[in-house]
């Protein structure tokens, strides 16, 4: 149980990193944000980590890589959707200005 | 009385223009479940005024009509990222099929495909137990037998994916009928819609072709081009015609080499189906690339082990002084004529132990420098440029890449898709407030999904970093 907890509260990289691709799919802005914090807090604490800390976060980062790729990419796709929406809402506005009364 | 009879005309009209539009909300409500259903807003018209004593008056609305809430540029850039996830999705099955072949045995002793690294390992290392007592009939008899255990697991391998890639040839062309009644379908909505409503949204029967379109990108890449009057072609994606407005062209198949080919009006288009997308094109490049390569790999191997090692054999003398000769070959293998076809063909043709050729030819029948020889192939480049074991070791590492690689699209294009439909359900929204919310979700998702990659991918490198220095400390 003390376990969970502790996972809960550190979780690996690699669960951000999945974390990030799922909420990112689902569009979850909320939770993304908070997924900013604790990366913001992870990156801060990077300095005062002792030398079993770096082992240990260099394994996390190498399992994590793979998750990675599949971050990067699900960020991709979501930049052309981005760019197809914004593109369909000018023409939108386009039509809306000039259309018949 | 003029002016009192206008005045309930526009009241009359307006409380008309009102039961319609209730009539469409009406509709959207019994609607709500309904799959495909896109969204009406009725469509209001301002009637002429009327002149009254010089002055004009208002004469109200009557609605003339709905139109759909939809978007087609959304909803076929919805469709190509279907087609997409479709095929990355289907040929991730048949991969994950294939890797499954090689997972290495987890300790039952029947022959699977999954052993052939160990099989290699113990075939040349029965050479090497040979090595230290030459005539000893019962470590010839384990030659024969480990080579008889790397044999069967290759050519099992490979007719494993000979039955794979039979499947594959099954499912695609069961995709073809369904192909060719929805592209049927399609044609006789354009028809429809051109006649109903060649100016303006078709409702229903728009619907109806946007769920078919849907169903097809599931199955095929397509593009789709608008034409007059409310009209739709379908090509394949690189371009050859499926439906132009009310005709459709049928899909049909005919085996070419022993595999199933697709033909549009006569042309072969089996390679640009391949690449396309939907599921025929998931199904098609397992079939066309993934097999092919996989047995390509399967057979150097064995091309490789079989040829070097007869040719090793029959260089030495065997137990009854026997030197191999071109007409009387000491073969252990069946010496395959080409690398095409070797794994599935590979077998131990030697049945009599005392034929293997331990010593060197001229050094007597005790000797057992070409054994040594023989085990010694095993770290010699006699497969391509490689050892053998290498070799497979290469081929399992690749095949476990691509998976991971189709994996990582599939997972991205499943995740976009998603997302266009959030943003579709959000365009068919009647609310305008409400779609300018999504499209503001999606902004702000990506903005901090950006950060947040920006962040992990700065941990990432700082973590590996550090790692190195603690390893170098």
């Amino acid at each position: 149980m003390q376990e969970l907890e502790a996972r809960r509260a550190n979780p690996e990289l690699k669960e951000l990193v999945v974390e990030a691709s799922r909420a990112l799919a689902r569009l979850d802005a909320g939770r993304l944000e908070e997924l900013v914090l604790s990366c913001q807090a992870l990156n801060r604490g990077l300095g005062t980590l002792n030398a079993e800390g770096r082992a240990e976060l260099a394994r996390q980062a190498e399992e994590a890589a793979a998750d990675m790729a599949v971050f990067a990419r699900v960020l991709d796709a979501t930049r052309a959707n981005r760019n197809v929406m914004n593109r369909l809402r000018e023409l939108r506005a386009v039509r809306l200005e000039y259309s018949e009364r | 009385m003029g002016t009192i009879n206008s005045a309930l005309s526009v009241t009359t009209g307006a409380l008309d223009a009102d039961q319609e539009a209730l009539n469409v909300v009406a509709n959207n409500v019994a609607n709500a479940n309904t799959t495909g259903y896109t969204e009406e807003t009725p469509d209001w018209q301002e009637n002429a005024p009327i002149e009254v004593g010089g002055i004009s008056i208002g004469d109200g609305v009557t609605e003339t009509g709905t139109t759909s809430q939809r978007d087609r540029v959304l909803e076929e850039r919805l469709d190509q990222q279907q087609q997409l996830a479709s095929a990355s999705s289907t040929r991730l099955t048949a991969l994950n099929n294939m890797q499954a072949l090689f997972t290495p045995d987890s300790g039952s002793s029947g022959a699977t495909a999954g052993d052939i690294g160990s099989d290699i390992t113990s075939f040349f290392d029965s050479f090497s137990s040979l090595e230290s007592d030459p005539t000893n009939n019962a470590l010839r008899e384990q030659v024969l037998s480990s080579a008889s255990t790397l044999a069967g697991d290759i050519s099992g391998a490979a007719s494993s994916l000979n039955s794979q890639s039979a499947a594959l040839d099954q499912e695609a062309s069961g995709v073809v009928g369904q192909v060719n009644s929805l592209t049927s379908a399609i044609a006789q909505l354009n028809l429809e819609i051109q006649s109903t409503s060649p100016d303006g949204d078709a409702g229903t029967l728009e619907d109806q072709r946007q769920q078919d379109l849907s169903q097809l990108s599931q199955l095929i890449g397509i593009n789709q081009v608008t034409t007059e009057n409310n009209g739709l072609s379908i090509t394949t994606t690189s371009g050859q015609l499926l439906v132009s407005e009310g005709q459709s062209t049928q899909l049909t198949t005919g085996a070419v080499n022993g595999v199933m080919d697709f033909f549009l009006g006569g042309t072969d288009i089996t390679a640009d189906l391949a690449s396309g997308g939907g599921q025929l094109g998931g199904y098609l490049t397992a079939r066309d690339v993934d097999i092919p390569g996989a047995l390509s790999s399967l057979d150097q191997l064995a091309y490789g082990i079989s040829t070097s090692v007869n040719a090793q054999n029959n260089a030495g003398t065997d137990l009854d002084g026997v030197t191999g000769t071109p007409a009387n070959p000491l073969d252990i293998f069946n010496e395959p004529a080409q690398a095409a076809g070797s794994a599935a063909a590979m077998s131990v043709v030697m049945t009599n132990p005392n034929q293997i050729a331990a010593a060197s030819a001229g050094n007597g029948t005790g000797d057992n420098s070409n054994a040594v020889t023989m085990a010694n192939l095993a770290s010699r480049l006699i497969v391509n440029g490689q050892t053998p074991i290498n070799s497979y070791s290469n081929f399992v590492s690749t095949l476990g890449a691509t998976f991971t690689e189709v994996q990582t699209e599939n997972t991205a294009q499943t995740a976009s898709v998603t997302q266009l439909q959030t943003q579709n359900n959000a365009l068919s929204s009647v609310n305008l407030n409400d779609e300018a919310a999504a499209m503001s979700t999606l902004e702000n998702s990506y903005q901090a999904a950006s950060q947040v990659f920006t962040l992990l991918n700065s941990i990432m490198a700082s973590a590996l970093n550090l790692g190195e220095e603690t390893a170098v400390t």
